[in-house]
């Protein structure tokens, strides 16, 4: 809403400074977005005094005079200095007030103020005219201002030529503030002053009454729930005065015609929309009367706006008809059909409250928003239908010479009722806490408009303004008091919360500790999109099984985000892409996010928890002390180790991938985590075509874990328990075994046959050597460590159990020892 | 020869061998040459026995006081061979320390994720529980229970993502459907928490809900489809307008800083009331005013307001009995505001270098 300062000045007292009063707007809840200038700024020129006049030396009619213009020109000490100005008008003595144009001024002429010399005589600047400043045709001598006229302010403001438009933000709740008169009611209520608002009233009714004209009926109720019709005959069609011009254009509306925007003008004068339609386009019947329909639109009807545009409409739009065919879209737009013309001269004015939802749906799925809809979908005054119709009238009478038919016709099936609501004084000071004078209560809601009543002790009983659609409830007066009293001025307090008790839960806290592990580990947290491309599994190969069907956004904003999310990788491995381009050639990252598993005949989607890494290019770039390492298999591997084991999952197993199911990792070097029989994700490293899919050149090798899995598979932390005080004795075993005996088939045999003695084992080596060792086998090297709880080991005592422990091993894996 | 002359040539030999001696190896082939089981002295002290009676003591001690003699220069001479090869080692190991550290690698946290959790913990501090919630939401949790009206433009399909409902029989809202609108969206915002917290738990009620949210908005410098939010809710006996400021301030402070001032304009929520928006001094210039800040001083942070007594009773709680506030704070806004960041689509490429730099 454009609100024009000038224009409220006149409805209601407000600050000198719009600023001032922007201050208190925002106080109070209308957010003023800017404050812009418009009208004659006229730079440089002021109002001045005439200190001397003496007959200029070489001229018979020209005066050199001296003009006071206060501190408008000053010296370099900042001492205002009267100006030299050769002047040829006669009409003025020493001592008259007068207007000045400095040097710099630019006039409406096209005049530009110089430094000048006339006849020899230095002028520094110009005594106007009224032609000269643009204002009138005088140009009989300089104007001449009254004697207490002040001097040296600028002469836009001291003429009151600009004005200030303050573009206010308005809440939907609040259509009453699409008006100057809401504006003008809310800045009364805001500083405590009285409205002056003066409305046209109309001077005469003549000839057959309106009832004798027009007949209107509201064929569906849904649509509209007032319609008022006034009519005016004989009207002259033609511009506007500039003084609504002025408003108009304050307001950002383009003048037409005088009676076009009369319409305009008290739409933002009260916030009813009107329309004025030319009488003659309405069908006649036979009764000699208009009859005005309002009706929904059959599906697929067409209609012209007034803008020119043929609109397909949708079942359930509200038009206006003259009974046959539509002469607008309901509180949306007029027809181009029976649009005023410079010929029309009978006009009907329509004043209708059609139905805010309607009209919002309406005016959005065609597209097509005007300052009607706009209103009407946040809902305009009811009651203020016939009022506004006569404002209107009264005006096309004064402005456009109109003859106004008596009386009205309308239809208004369920009148309003305005809201009674009990507002317990306590409830106030409850709510807000603060103690809030009940006189300033009752100021502050009546100033709004309200009934104010006394009712028992201690309450009120208060009347909504039909103005006010969101003043229902005792909160939504709690809410008025509050913002007109004053937000800043409660005092802030901290609530107690008694019987509560907050804080994460064990299972928040271990999600945080699954980031702080794997940000331990190296890897670095990133966000992709939840959104997914339709096909992305198949697009790397892997497997849609347990992953449920994709869920599917009905409008996406580009179809490769279509779909949601069921997988993390290929969002990191887009990152992957990403980064490669640009130059990082080390990249380690993981995400923690949802995943959307959609479910058949459900309408929500399974929403999991899911964390997965990559890891591409090395740690780091070769430095004088660090050499380049890439990452493969055996680095994400040794994260997801690091991982459980500091959450304390037990039965942790690696079980090599079928590579079937497994398509989009590359054979070989893929596996599938478990603890004990559950399975928790995989980590290996991504298929050459998977990630060829996306671009990239480096090896990538990565994983992803089921996040509610890990946190049910985590254990708390266990009971101490000591450290044997007996040195340890350390023995190195070499087992030759074939290619497909694991790593972990032979550790497990080694634990178990080592017993209680063997408290560590690990691997050092593998070798393979077709001569050494044999073709499709492998020398296995561990360092065995033995040590007792409770004694020192002797030589002999290993030497029974390490060799008891090779030949149950060798058998078991079919292994020779190494020697 | 004499016994006696040895000796006194042995005291030559061993001062000559063992000064000669310049590493530890040498000094022990001295040892065991002069001192060892078939060494030159031991051998004289073999010999010993062809000596007279008389000549025997002075010898003898003769003898003993050269072993001593022997030791304490072996002994000398190994202290300061230790020390030499001490110093050497030092000299050998100095470095041009200005060389690079051998750094662990440490990841770090997302700038989004570790201001979520900067928010969870200031909230947890004042005692607040926190809940995430689901992303996939019906429309009644996401407008209806807060209050929106059935036909207001944020629940349009320009506003908001729905999904295709799998459910049996919802192809009958085809008219619905037609508009790109079904019963199963993205949540567009986390206040349907607050309602899910007011059916599921009983008064007290402190809560947060940080997440992410989604709108159909092309990503720009300043939007992004994806976003994330932090909702609060509180509700309890006697909750005033005062203690929503209170707890905000409180709030506001630790996330900006304890010299930050804040602002209370009343606003428009559908599921507050009164509702406002809270601006925090621009730390810019200082409330001044200048380009950050619009010139206006302040920087718009928040939405909150006193929970609407409808959505408590719609979620059956008393709202004459309690009382409450809510909140919503935008956590890409945070990041923008506190680290001066030109283009929110930063935050979903995983560039490595900008990961690195919070």
């Amino acid at each position: 809403m454009r609100v024009s300062y000038k224009w409220l000045k006149t409805m209601v007292d407000v600050p000198e400074e719009p600023r001032d009063l922007v201050a208190e707007l925002i106080r109070t809840g209308t957010e003023v977005e800017a404050v812009d200038t418009v009208g004659q700024a006229f730079d440089h020129v002021v109002t001045g005094k005439v200190l001397t006049k003496d007959p200029h030396p070489d001229s018979d009619h020209m005066w050199v005079t001296t003009v006071d213009v206060g501190a408008a020109n000053t010296d370099a000490e900042g001492n205002p200095q009267p100006l030299q100005i050769v002047c040829g008008a006669q009409n003025f003595n020493a001592g008259d007030h007068i207007v000045v144009a400095m040097v710099g001024a630019e006039l409406p002429g096209g005049i530009k103020i110089k430094k000048a010399k006339l006849r020899g005589i230095e002028s520094r600047g110009m005594n106007c005219s009224a032609r000269e400043l643009g204002l009138s045709g005088d140009h009989s001598g300089i104007m001449i201002l009254p004697e207490d006229a002040p001097v040296g302010m600028p002469f836009a403001r001291y003429a009151d030529l600009s004005d200030s438009v303050l573009d206010c933000e308005i809440t939907p709740n609040r259509p009453d503030c699409l008006s100057m008169i809401g504006m003008a009611r809310e800045v009364g209520a805001i500083l405590d002053e009285d409205l002056h608002v003066d409305l046209p009233a109309i001077k005469q009714e003549q000839g057959a009454p309106a009832s004798d004209v027009v007949e209107v009926e509201i064929a569906d109720e849904g649509l509209c729930d007032r319609y008022v019709m006034r009519v005016v005959r004989n009207v002259k069609v033609g511009p506007s005065p500039q003084w609504m011009v002025e408003r108009l254009a304050a307001a950002g509306v383009r003048s037409i015609n005088n009676v076009v925007d009369i319409t305009n003008y008290v739409m933002m004068l009260t916030g009813q929309p009107l329309h004025a339609f030319d009488m003659a386009a309405f069908d006649m019947a036979d009764d000699g009367k208009r009859r005005v329909v309002v009706r929904a639109a059959h599906a697929g009807e067409k209609f012209t706006t007034l803008d020119g545009q043929e609109r397909v409409l949708a079942e359930g739009m509200g038009l206006i008809t003259d009974s046959g065919r539509p002469v607008a879209l309901a509180g949306v737009m007029g027809g181009l059909n029976s649009e005023i013309e410079d010929d029309s001269t009978d006009v009907l004015i329509e004043s209708a409250c059609f139905a805010a939802g309607r009209t919002s749906h309406t005016s959005r799925d065609l597209d097509l928003i005007s300052e009607a809809s706009l209103r009407f979908e946040r809902q305009v005054d009811v009651e203020g239908c016939v009022d506004v119709a006569n404002i209107t009238a009264a005006l096309i009478e004064e402005l456009a010479g109109g003859e106004v038919a008596p009386g009205y016709v309308e239809v208004y099936p369920n009148p309003f009722e305005p809201a009674k609501i009990t507002l317990r004084l306590a409830r106030v000071d409850a709510l807000i806490g603060a103690a809030i004078d009940p006189a300033f209560t009752r100021t502050a809601l009546a100033r709004l408009g309200c009934g104010v009543e006394d009712a028992a002790p201690g309450e009120l009983l208060v009347t909504q303004p039909s103005f006010r659609p969101d003043l229902t409830r005792e909160i939504d007066l709690i809410e008025e008091i509050l913002r007109l009293w004053g937000m800043g001025r409660v005092e802030a307090t901290i609530p107690a919360a008694r019987n509560h008790v907050g804080g994460l839960t064990p299972d928040q806290r271990l999600e945080r500790k699954i980031g702080q592990i794997l940000r331990a580990c190296g890897l670095n947290e990133t966000t992709t999109y939840g959104f997914a491309a339709p096909g992305d599994l198949e697009k790397i190969g892997m497997s849609e099984e347990g992953k449920g069907l994709p869920v599917k956004l009905m409008r996406p904003l580009v179809a490769e985000q279509s779909e949601m999310r069921r997988t993390l990788l290929p969002g990191l491995l887009t990152s992957v892409d990403y980064n490669e381009d640009h130059g990082n050639g080390n990249i380690q990252l993981y995400e923690m996010g949802r995943l959307f598993f959609g479910r058949p005949n459900k309408s929500q989607p399974k929403e999991r928890m899911s964390v997965a890494a990559v890891l591409a290019g090395a740690w780091g770039d070769s430095t004088c002390n660090q050499k380049y390492r890439p990452l493969r298999f055996f680095d994400g591997k040794g994260i997801v180790e690091e991982l459980l084991a500091q959450l304390r999952v037990e039965k942790v197993r690696f079980r090599p991938c079928d590579p079937e199911k497994y398509r989009f990792l590359q054979p070989g070097r893929a596996a599938e985590v478990l603890a004990g029989g559950t399975l928790l994700g995989w980590v290996g490293e991504v298929h050459p075509s998977a990630r060829e899919a996306f671009g990239i050149k480096l090896p990538v090798t990565a994983f992803e874990l089921d996040v509610d899995a890990l946190k049910r598979a985590a254990r708390p932390q266990g009971a101490y328990h000591g450290f044997s005080p007996y040195p340890p004795v350390e023995v190195d075993l070499a087992i030759v075994v074939d290619e497909d005996v694991t790593c972990e088939t032979l550790e497990q045999r080694l634990r178990s046959a080592g017993g209680k003695l063997l408290s560590d084992v690990r691997l050092f080596d593998v070798y393979r050597d077709d001569e050494r060792v044999g073709a499709g086998k492998k020398s296995m090297a561990f360092a065995l460590t033995y040590r007792a709880e409770d004694h020192t080991l002797t030589s002999s005592e290993v030497e029974k159990v390490h060799q008891r422990l090779i030949t149950k091993v060798c058998k078991a894996v079919g292994g020779t020892v190494r020697s | 020869m004499s016994l006696v002359e040895d000796l006194e040539r042995l005291e030559q030999t061993a001062h000559e061998r063992i000064e000669s001696a310049t590493t530890a190896e040498q000094l022990e082939a001295a040892r065991v040459a002069l001192l060892g089981r078939k060494g030159q002295l031991t051998d004289m002290m073999h010999m010993m026995g062809s000596l007279s009676p008389e000549e025997r003591p002075a010898v003898g001690k003769r003898a003993n006081e050269l072993r001593r003699l022997i030791e304490g220069m072996i002994e000398r001479s190994s202290q300061s061979l230790a020390e030499v090869a001490r110093q050497n080692l030092i000299s050998r190991e100095a470095v041009d320390i200005s060389l690079p550290g051998v750094r662990p690698v440490i990841g770090h946290q997302h700038l989004i994720s570790s201001i979520l959790e900067e928010i969870e913990d200031i909230f947890c501090g004042m005692g607040y529980t926190v809940e995430y919630g689901r992303h996939v939401e019906t429309t009644y949790y996401n407008f209806t229970a807060l209050n929106a009206p059935e036909d207001h433009p944020s629940r349009s399909a320009r506003d908001t993502f729905y999904v295709v409902d799998n459910a049996v029989g919802t192809a009958d809202h085809a008219e619905a459907h037609a508009r790109g609108e079904s019963d199963i969206l993205l949540r567009t915002q986390t206040s349907g928490q607050q309602v899910h917290a007011l059916e599921n738990e009983k008064p007290p009620i402190y809560m947060i809900s940080p997440g992410t949210v989604y709108r159909p908005d092309t990503p720009d410098a300043c939007h992004l489809p994806q976003f994330n939010q932090v909702e609060g809710l509180v509700v309890d006996e006697g909750i005033t307008f005062g203690d929503l400021k209170g707890t905000l301030d409180t709030f506001i402070r630790a996330m900006f800083g304890e010299d930050r001032k804040t602002r209370y304009r009343p606003h428009f929520f559908p599921f507050t009331e009164p509702s406002c928006e809270v601006d925090v001094s621009c730390n810019v210039c200082h409330g001044k005013g200048c380009s950050f800040c619009k010139h206006s001083g302040w920087i718009e942070i928040l939405g909150c307001g006193m929970v609407d007594p409808n959505v408590l009773e719609m979620s059956g709680v008393d709202s004459e009995k309690y009382t409450g506030f809510a909140f919503g704070i935008g956590a890409e806004r945070v990041a923008a505001l506190r680290y001066d960041l030109p283009d929110l689509r930063a935050l979903m490429t995983g560039d490595m270098r900008f990961l690195a730099q919070f």
